[in-house]
């Protein structure tokens, strides 16, 4: 049985390349069946943000990936709690259907994953 | 499953600290190396907030980057890389911040 990952994605969406390589990780393990969730942590909530239009930076857009990871099998989407309160994002408005957690969920989340990684 | 979380960011004008104290479980450690040492600044803000944090025994950081920056491990129990290398197995499972 394959080893179950975490990934923690905690960077904003256009201020580098961090994002979109923690999703690209994310979607080249769930094509190959791995059993990966994906948690949205500081500010990595702001990839979550509805109505986005990176085109005004010459950036593609990440919400046709996010949209993706469903379909490739990562169906564990998780966003915190404390983070989206604290950017003022509100849990009924972000791009994709995600469960909120607060700390304590959170720190049960990270126990039961054989492996975690923080990008 | 206890992990073994690992900080090598300053904790100074960055989130990495902070919210890995609200995520850590009662039985995880933390390892603190490179810049990440300074949050044991005598005097600091994070060196309250670790103290606040009553990690205990589970707090360590790494000799050679305490040495290189002058800064005394205090709260934290200094190791080398050999007992990084011993914690990173007893733990079962290590999350690096990268």
């Amino acid at each position: 049985m394959a080893k179950s990952m975490l990934i923690i994605s905690r960077q904003a969406p256009w201020n580098g390349p961090s994002a979109r390589e923690a999703l690209d990780i994310a979607l080249a393990g769930g094509a190959f069946d791995l059993p990966l969730g994906m948690l949205f942590l500081d500010d990595g909530v702001f990839q979550l943000a509805p109505h986005q239009q990176p085109a005004a930076v010459q950036q593609k857009n990440l919400a046709a990936n996010l949209q993706a990871l469903p379909m490739f099998g990562v169906e564990a989407l998780f966003a915190c709690q404390h983070s989206l309160a604290l950017r003022g994002l509100a849990a009924d408005t972000l791009a994709l259907p995600v469960d909120v957690l607060d700390d304590a969920a959170l720190q049960a989340l990270i126990a039961r994953f054989d492996q975690v990684v923080t990008l | 499953m206890p992990t073994l979380h690992v900080i090598s960011h300053s904790p100074f004008g960055d989130e990495r600290l902070i919210s890995c104290l609200r995520l850590l479980g009662s039985e995880d450690g933390l390892l603190l190396c490179g810049d990440a040492v300074y949050a044991l600044h005598d005097g600091s803000e994070t060196q309250r907030l670790l103290q606040a944090a009553g990690l205990g025994q589970r707090l360590f950081a790494l000799d050679e980057d305490l040495q290189a920056r002058a800064i005394t491990g205090g709260l934290a129990k200094v190791v080398d890389y050999r007992a990084f290398v011993a914690l990173s197995l007893h733990y079962d499972k290590v999350n690096s911040w990268l």
